[in-house]
């Protein structure tokens, strides 16, 4: 039983290894970690247990080997010969060791039978192997010069020390093995839920990806980084359906207002090719169809320039640029169809300067005074007014016509959208949309107001910073 | 005059071709940009109408190529590309003119008439344009027609100067508004056609021959011939 579970683990192991998913390298790099902090942590503990030890060893022998010094001063060569023969006889301490070795390098007592060249003949701090029935032993000793040429070694067998070693590293491996288990265990747990906070976010985008646009990713208000991604991709999901939703509209107008003209262009051409109709009105028929195609052609570059123009995001490169000329050339463009109509075109400007791109706004400017003057009232007023309150710049143009109900103001922006009084009038229905679109595209606003009677439009600019 | 016509869609370019051999031109063809470059190079045009979009080299490229090579013929660059940007990169590159299609045949011809007529003119300075018995001095910037003079407004003056200068040619209604208003947007009525009508009734008032024709699905024409 326990050999299945080691194998699966083992097994399980291999595949996250070579395994290249996110999820696997999260509880790798987590287990790797928890190996390293452990690494780190025994290795510092080692090290600082360790040299206690070896501080207390050299203090004992240091003690150890000022005493027997001190006796030697006292007693003699003879007598500090006499007391380490009989320390090593019968000794206190099975760890402590002493040797007196005579000038020649001759031992004279002590436990050893032999000692190693470089020891015999050193002077102070030493370490050495000592090998007897138990196995080999490593010993710590001092060696002390005494008056008469011969010196004193005095030491410890740091048996002590050496089981602490073994200890500590017996011990080391059963908890590195666990710990190893252990982050293991953590990374995949770790791994595991990261996975499971995704899941549904995967499901939802996969299946929003299939065709089912309503869906949303369940949001938890928590704010951590999975809320805040479930939110992100919710409000590009709705962005998306908003656009998805944006272009259907436009399809529906596009296939009514496009097919209209298109079928009569049909049938048109149909009749002259059934019936047969005098060489007259046969090009009477080819100028009306001519024109039709052109209407048609005119809307089509109009669509496409709007949704250019919407595309384009609001420049801080463009140009700078005097609006007051322009809008003046846009009246006096306009100003005979006024007076064609019986209208009085009143433009009050004043100079003031913005980014943009020229042919827009005078476009913007010409669609306007366009829309004004076509609805205007014959024998009332037009009003045109520019100015910067020093803030922004401002474009108010009103006229006395019939106006739009305030329920349709915000419709009339719309692609196609043509109230269903002026139906019949001319105009493609994209005219005030492509105001908005170079409004927006200049990071301004339009506004329709009411100028009871009739319709005032307020377009917001960006005024241009002056450096 | 010879024309060269570099354009891969053999629908448009047919229809093209057809257009400028009634006008009289004679028309050499190339549907990718390798062949239209060699044939730019090697052999005599007065004008190249030129797509933009081609296959093996686009027409951008052609077009710095033959103006790297010291070419100066004029160029028309044909594109279904019309945003300002565009029409700016393609100036740049060194088209003479620019139509964004699709286009009226009658506004292409309009142009490469006015392309070719501009080498044609003489360099000097004119000071007087005369167009039957309607003159218009650019000096003294007086208009007369058969000797009684007329009072022009600025923009009028601009606008009869232009269609005087494109005599017996047509000039579309992008042309002018181009040309006059120095704009380049899409009128949304027939603003230019209220312009026309006022200078019409200016200069062809009280005169038995009228001067300034409307062109059907085109534009206008000043000229004398009826």
């Amino acid at each position: 039983m326990a050999r299945v579970i080691a194998s699966a683990c083992v097994n399980r192991l291999i595949a996250l290894l070579s395994a290249r998913s996110t999820s696997a390298r999260l509880a790798l790099a987590i287990a790797g970690l928890f190996l390293l902090a452990y690494l780190l942590l025994g290795a510092g503990l080692y090290y600082a247990v360790s040299q206690i030890f070896a501080q207390d060893l050299h203090e004992v022998i240091r003690l150890d080997s000022a005493d027997l010094v001190e006796m030697y001063r006292e007693s003699g060569h003879a007598g500090l010969a006499t007391e380490i023969s009989e320390r090593t006889a019968s000794p206190d301490d099975d760890n402590a060791v002493y040797e007196l070795i005579g000038p020649g390098g001759k031992l004279l007592a002590g436990q050893f039978a032999t000692l190693p060249a470089d020891v015999r003949n050193g002077d102070g701090w030493t370490e050495f192997d000592e090998r007897n029935a138990d196995g080999v032993v490593r010993v710590v000793a001092k060696l002390q010069k005494l008056g008469d040429g011969s010196k004193l070694l005095t030491g410890r067998r740091s048996r002590n020390q050496q089981r602490f070693e073994v200890l500590v590293q017996r011990t080391s491996f059963y908890a590195l093995l666990a710990a190893a288990g252990l982050g293991g265990l953590i990374g995949w747990i770790t791994a595991r839920w990261v996975a499971h906070r995704l899941e549904s976010t995967y499901d939802i985008t996969r299946r929003v990806g299939a065709g089912e646009l309503a869906l949303r990713i369940p949001e938890d208000d928590s704010d951590d980084s999975f809320d805040r991604l479930a939110k992100r991709i919710n409000a590009m999901l709705d962005r998306i359906q908003e656009l998805l939703d944006g272009v259907r509209h436009v399809t529906d107008h596009i296939a009514h207002d496009l097919r209209t003209p298109l079928t009569r262009l049909r049938n048109r051409l149909e009749e002259m090719r059934t019936e047969h109709v005098h060489a007259e009105q046969f090009t009477a028929e080819l100028d009306a169809a001519t024109a039709e195609t052109d209407q048609l052609l005119a809307t089509f570059s109009a669509l496409l320039r709007l949704t250019r123009i919407e595309a384009q995001t609001a420049g801080a490169n463009d140009p700078e640029l005097a609006m007051q000329p322009l809008v003046l050339d846009a009246v006096e463009l306009y100003a005979p169809i006024a007076s064609e109509g019986g209208i009085v075109l009143d433009a009050q400007t004043v100079p003031c300067t913005l980014r943009g791109d020229a042919d827009q706004l005078f476009q913007l400017v010409a669609n306007l005074l366009d829309n004004a003057l076509k609805y205007a009232t014959r024998g009332t007023r037009v009003t045109l007014h520019l100015f910067d309150d020093g803030d922004a710049i401002y474009l108010i143009i009103g006229d006395h016509g019939a106006g739009i109900p305030a329920v349709d103001r915000e419709r009339v922006f719309d692609r196609f959208v043509r109230l269903e009084e002026h139906r019949g009038s001319q105009g493609s229905g994209l005219g005030l949309s492509l105001v908005r679109a170079i409004a927006h595209r200049h990071g301004g606003s339009i506004t329709l107001e009411d100028n009871s009677p009739g319709l005032r439009v307020r377009v917001r600019l960006p005024r241009a910073v002056v450096r | 005059m010879r024309i060269l016509i570099v354009e891969d869609d053999p629908h448009t370019a047919t229809f093209i071709a057809k257009g400028l051999a009634e006008d009289g031109h004679t028309v050499d063809r190339a549907d990718n940009g390798r062949d239209g470059l060699f044939l730019a190079t090697t052999e005599t045009y007065n004008a190249i109408i030129l797509d933009r979009m081609l296959p093996v080299v686009d027409g951008l490229t052609v077009l710095r190529t033959l103006r790297g090579a010291g070419n100066s013929v004029p160029v028309l660059v044909l594109t279904a590309l019309g945003d300002v940007d565009h029409r700016v990169e393609g100036l740049r590159a060194g088209a003479d003119d620019y139509l964004v299609k699709p286009f009226a045949y009658a506004e292409l011809s309009a142009r490469i008439d006015s392309l070719l007529r501009r080498r044609q003119a003489p360099s000097a300075e004119t000071t007087e344009l005369r167009v039957g018995d309607l003159e218009l001095n650019l000096l003294t910037r007086e208009a007369k027609r058969a000797g009684r003079s007329i009072e022009l407004q600025p923009r009028e003056f601009r606008l009869l100067e232009y269609l005087m200068r494109q005599a017996e040619r047509v000039v579309t209604r992008t042309m002018l508004l181009e040309a006059v208003w120095d704009y380049h947007f899409d009128p949304q009525t027939n603003v230019i056609d209220v312009h026309i009508s006022r200078l019409r009734q200016k200069i062809d008032r009280h005169h038995p021959k009228p001067l300034l024709h409307t062109v059907r699905g085109a534009g206008y024409r000043l000229g004398v011939r009826e």
